[in-house]
């Protein structure tokens, strides 16, 4: 794609482009561009409430030996690196069956699916909680299936809990991925995968061959957007397992929140926290850009 | 617009402005109070009788009570002060526990109320509370003085009389629930592990606290603190107790008749009288105690105070409405005990009527009565400003005691984070 | 194995996966719509079975606050949100796509930045601009922060991208204007797009929880969450009544979601070829 273009049409470019770009700039700017810089300079100060006095880069030697701390980014990146994949493999499945016009009841699928991401927070936690209790549904069904001897203590031990946690985002957000993925393979022209079947081409050949580098960047955007929205983890945390047993599921959301709101208020260190994730989900971001990148023309 | 109109023209006018400079000079006058607090049956209840009653005696101040969830409330007033105090009501309401937080760290964003109320007449470990540097800051609410509500038929069944579980040590509750599951299937207590209020009901009531007299960690030097993770490791480890996965579940557990005891707030009487079948089954008794120097049978859970903003317009009348009904107004306090089952921490108010009924509930016993007397026994201890630190803490070592873990290496991991967190 | 014999497994297995995710995904509404029939002690014990407290849970719902002003509080928000959201999102998308430069890809790269940060760090600041602006305690500061959205301007720009280039030379050769091509061309296009759009941004726009708490300050401009959280975290919440309120809550959002559905069954009519 040309960036270097003939004066004339780079200033017609131009013109265009921030017109189009313009109202949404104006917004962004006017909302996030203080409250960013303000979060920013208070990570540099330390204090109770409204007791703030500047620390320079104390807060960060407090995070290296913040014990909690550490424990919520690990819980953290557990999280990013085993429910990510998951959901999104499982979405993909999911819109590529969806997708094929000769499945009996697809609507019906569709909207069942979907379900969970319109279900609100208090009753989806509520009954997570309840079927995952020792004596719940879900130990039962385990039980009469000969898959467990005795009931998983799910709230009750660490490992568990995280894949509770694990459990209840996948199956609250796949269907929501599973949206996009079904919008874009609409913008799949028919026609080329009926020349792929005439062709030969297997279903599985023609998934791997034409949906997934057609999707490729409505792929990358979920992968983002799931990215970041498990590095932020925070709904499911506080309301099923409240970051526990022993801080097993505290997630780096989960302490700035208790940062700010549950222990003594220090907005310093809580904005300090926030930049870690700005940080890791930045990174992580960008190594997922750099595995996509377009070649350009 | 034809002649007649516009002849009418200046005489509308005329009263249109009469009427706006009426309204604008009682508007001066009028004054709506804004009023943060959570639970529609409760405090927003109560609120609520409170301000009818205030604005029966002054027309001119009406009352605009909000309700939201708990943590919302504290959510919301946080950011209101950390913005610098915009965008706050004119009171609100902040359980204990948090008070030295708010009031130490947002220093001159509550009204003082020192002068204008006396709180010579209210339960000293409320006042205690909510007094920074000799000052006094807010109007002490409601209790949580606590007992422990067992299931009468539950206990016969097993051979326990109600003589049987007064005054007892949490050793000898432990006994008593082994004994009762054996006989009734049915567990004693319903426990969260997540959640460490019967610690805290266990360690004040041996005088103790997380704290110290001055705000310092008391951890590993803490006999009381010690001897509350001991009986829970003993209560998880004879396994008395049902698992409750959070509040209302473990709500679930004595409301659905599923254990003997729970030993709580009095708060929670409005929720355990709702179950009407259950009337004539619940007795009360105190709470058990532990076996350290100093234990006693009065403890507290909870309990909130009400709090004027300094930059609130309404200052003067919020204070005032607040003396008149909360510091003074006996029969106020019937009348939410009666309808609301909330323990006022008026002592005054301990001599009115209401207190000395018997409840049928109860089985006739004079439920209020005793409550009244343990409000008076309750050890005052220093709350600190870092109680949820500390509740973290204890809350993130309560899977190690019950796998039997050692308790003083508890004590230590504790200490080594409240310390961490405590800054 | 015959072909035959594969396909038959091969389209069993497929029902069967799609089935259970389908009734994986649905038992907890179904859940749901069952206890509002059930008391909150029945709720409270895992009760499995219709009960008759339906109408009493109704009426408790609906006599505890103002419930109409309530919803049509949150209609108005998430109906502006979303038209003017989309509407302001899906032109930046556009424009990021179609008129790149190496400074605008900076901008959207900060931009991308901004989604990083979590809201918690943001929201003090927020409150406190939205308090000089007098707009504490409205709407408007409800949806005015969540129009420019990093999101959707990302979600827009990623589809864009197959949006096929030879549409836009084809329009300008007809001779017409850029915001015509948008609107005229664009647009109608990408109406897969746009109705997923539609449904995510109403959806989180109608679900909402923590700015509007920080903001609203009334019972009049509260909104759904906020009610349904006050009314579950009361000291003895009546859960039959909580879960009519969330029944009620998640209807809004279902409905759209099937009005949406249709466009993406329709999918592309003819206008590419």
């Amino acid at each position: 794609m040309a960036l270097a273009r003939p004066g004339s049409i780079r200033r017609y470019y131009d013109i265009n482009g921030w017109l189009f770009v313009g109202p949404a700039l104006a917004l962004i700017c006017l909302f996030l561009v203080y409250p960013i810089f303000w979060s920013l300079w208070m990570s540099f100060h330390s204090g109770r409430g409204a007791l703030v006095k500047f620390v320079g880069f104390g807060n960060i030697q407090r995070l290296m030996g913040d014990a909690v701390f550490i424990q919520a980014l690990t819980n953290t990146i557990t999280f990013f690196v085993v429910q990510v994949p998951i959901m999104i493999l499982l979405a993909l499945m999911l819109a590529s069956i969806l997708n094929s016009p000769k499945l009996v009841g697809r609507d019906l699928f569709r909207t069942a699916i979907f379900l969970p991401c319109v279900t609100s927070l208090i009753a989806y936690s509520a009954l997570f909680k309840g079927m995952f209790t020792d004596d719940g549904i879900i130990n039962s069904a385990l039980h009469a299936l000969h898959i467990i001897s005795s009931p998983i203590p799910w709230r009750a031990d660490p490992f568990w809990a995280k894949v509770l946690i694990i459990i209840a985002i996948t199956w609250r957000w796949t269907g929501y991925n599973m949206i996009f993925y079904l919008a874009a393979m609409q913008n799949i022209d028919r026609s080329i995968y009926e020349a792929a079947r005439i062709d030969g081409i297997s279903a599985w050949g023609r998934f791997f061959h034409i949906t997934i580098p057609m999707l490729k960047p409505v792929i990358l955007f979920t992968s983002v957007i799931s990215t970041i929205g498990t590095l932020q983890l925070f709904d499911e945390v506080i309301n099923i397992t409240e970051g526990g047993p022993s801080n097993a599921t505290l997630t780096l959301s989960l302490y700035i929140y208790y940062l700010t709101f549950k222990f003594m208020p220090n907005l310093g260190y809580a904005a300090t926290v926030s930049y870690v994730i700005v940080i890791l989900v930045a990174l992580l971001a960008f190594l997922q850009f750099y595995a996509a990148r377009e070649r350009d023309q | 617009m034809d002649n007649f109109l516009r002849a009418q023209l200046p005489r509308v006018a005329a009263l249109a402005m009469a009427g706006v400079s009426l309204f604008a000079v009682s508007a001066a006058q009028a004054k709506q109070l804004t009023v943060w607090c959570w639970d529609p049956n409760f405090n927003v209840a109560i609120m609520k009788e409170a301000g009818a009653r205030y604005t029966k005696t002054h027309p001119d101040t009406t009352f605009n009570i909000v309700d939201f969830a708990k943590a919302d409330v504290e959510q919301k007033l946080q950011t209101g002060l950390s913005a610098g105090g915009t965008g706050l009501p004119d009171i609100v309401l902040i359980e204990d526990y948090g008070a030295q937080k708010y009031l130490q760290s947002f220093p001159g964003a509550f009204a003082e109320m020192s002068g204008k109320v006396d709180y010579s007449g209210f339960a000293p470990y409320k006042v205690n509370l909510m007094t920074v540097d000799g000052k006094v800051y807010g109007m002490p609410f409601d209790s949580g003085v606590t007992g422990m509500y067992y299931r009468k038929d539950y206990l016969e069944a097993a051979g326990f009389k109600p003589a049987d579980m007064q005054n007892i040590t949490w050793d000898r509750f432990i006994e008593i629930g082994k004994a009762v599951e054996a006989k009734t299937g049915k567990k004693m207590m319903g426990l969260d592990l997540n959640d460490a209020g019967i610690v805290r009901i266990m360690m004040q009531s041996a005088g103790g606290w997380y704290f110290d007299k001055d705000g310092n960690p008391s951890i590993t030097d803490n006999p009381a603190l010690k001897a509350s993770l001991e009986t829970l490791g003993k209560i998880i480890s004879n396994n008395v107790y049902k698992p409750a996965a959070g509040w209302a579940n473990w709500v679930g557990t004595f409301t659905s008749g599923d254990v003997a005891a729970v030993t709580t707030g009095v708060w929670i009487t409005g929720t355990v009288k709702a179950q009407a079948d259950q009337s004539g089954k619940w007795g009360v008794a105190p709470i058990p105690s532990l076996d350290v120097e100093g234990a006693g049978h009065a403890s507290n859970l909870g309990g909130s105070s009400w709090y004027v903003l300094a930059n609130s317009q309404g200052k003067d009348e919020a204070i005032d409405f607040l003396n008149e009904i909360y510091a003074k107004d006996i029969d106020f306090y019937q009348k939410i005990l009666v309808d609301r089952g909330a323990v006022g921490s008026l002592l005054a108010a301990r001599t009115g009527i209401a207190y000395a009924e018997s409840d049928p509930f109860f089985g006739g016993e004079k439920v209020w009565q005793n409550f009244a007397d343990w409000l008076a026994k309750v050890p005052p201890v220093n709350y600190g400003i870092f109680t949820n630190e500390a509740d973290a803490a204890v809350i993130a070592q309560i899977p190690a005691i019950a796998k039997g873990g050692s308790v003083d290496d508890a004590l230590k991991a504790i200490e080594a984070q409240v310390k961490a967190q405590a800054q | 194995m015959s072909d035959r014999l594969k396909a038959t497994i091969v389209t069993i297995a497929t029902y069967g996966f799609v089935g259970v995710m389908s009734f994986i995904s649905v038992f907890p509404f179904l859940w749901m719509i069952l206890n509002t029939t059930n008391t909150s002690i029945d709720i409270m014990q895992g009760r499995l079975s219709m009960g008759s407290a339906l109408s009493a849970n109704i009426r408790n719902f609906f006599a505890a606050t103002n419930v109409p002003l309530i919803f049509w509080n949150s209609t108005k928000i998430a109906i502006l949100s979303t038209v003017l959201t989309l509407a302001v999102s899906s032109l930046a998308g556009y424009g990021f796509e179609m008129f790149r430069s190496r400074m605008r890809e900076r901008v959207f790269q900060a931009i991308l930045l901004t989604l990083m940060i979590p809201f918690a760090a943001l929201m003090i600041p927020l409150f406190v601009i939205m308090g000089r602006a007098g707009l504490i305690d409205t709407h408007i500061a409800v949806v005015l922060p969540t129009i420019g959205s990093a999101f959707i301007i990302f979600y827009f720009r990623q589809s864009t991208k197959a949006f096929p280039s030879e549409l836009r030379d084809a329009a300008k050769v007809d001779g017409l204007k850029e915001w015509q091509i948008f609107l005229f061309i664009y647009v109608p296009v990408m109406r897969s797009t746009y109705a997923a759009a539609f449904i995510i941004v109403f959806m989180t726009a109608w679900n909402n929880y923590l700015w509007p708490l920080i903001v609203l300050q009334s019972n009049e401009t509260k909104t759904i969450p906020l009610l349904i959280y006050s009314q579950a975290s009361a000291y003895y919440p009546d859960f039959g009544v909580v879960m009519v309120g969330v029944v009620l809550a998640t209807l809004p959002t279902l409905i759209v979601f099937f009005l949406m559905q249709r466009q993406f069954v329709q999918g592309m009519l003819g206008s590419v070829k």
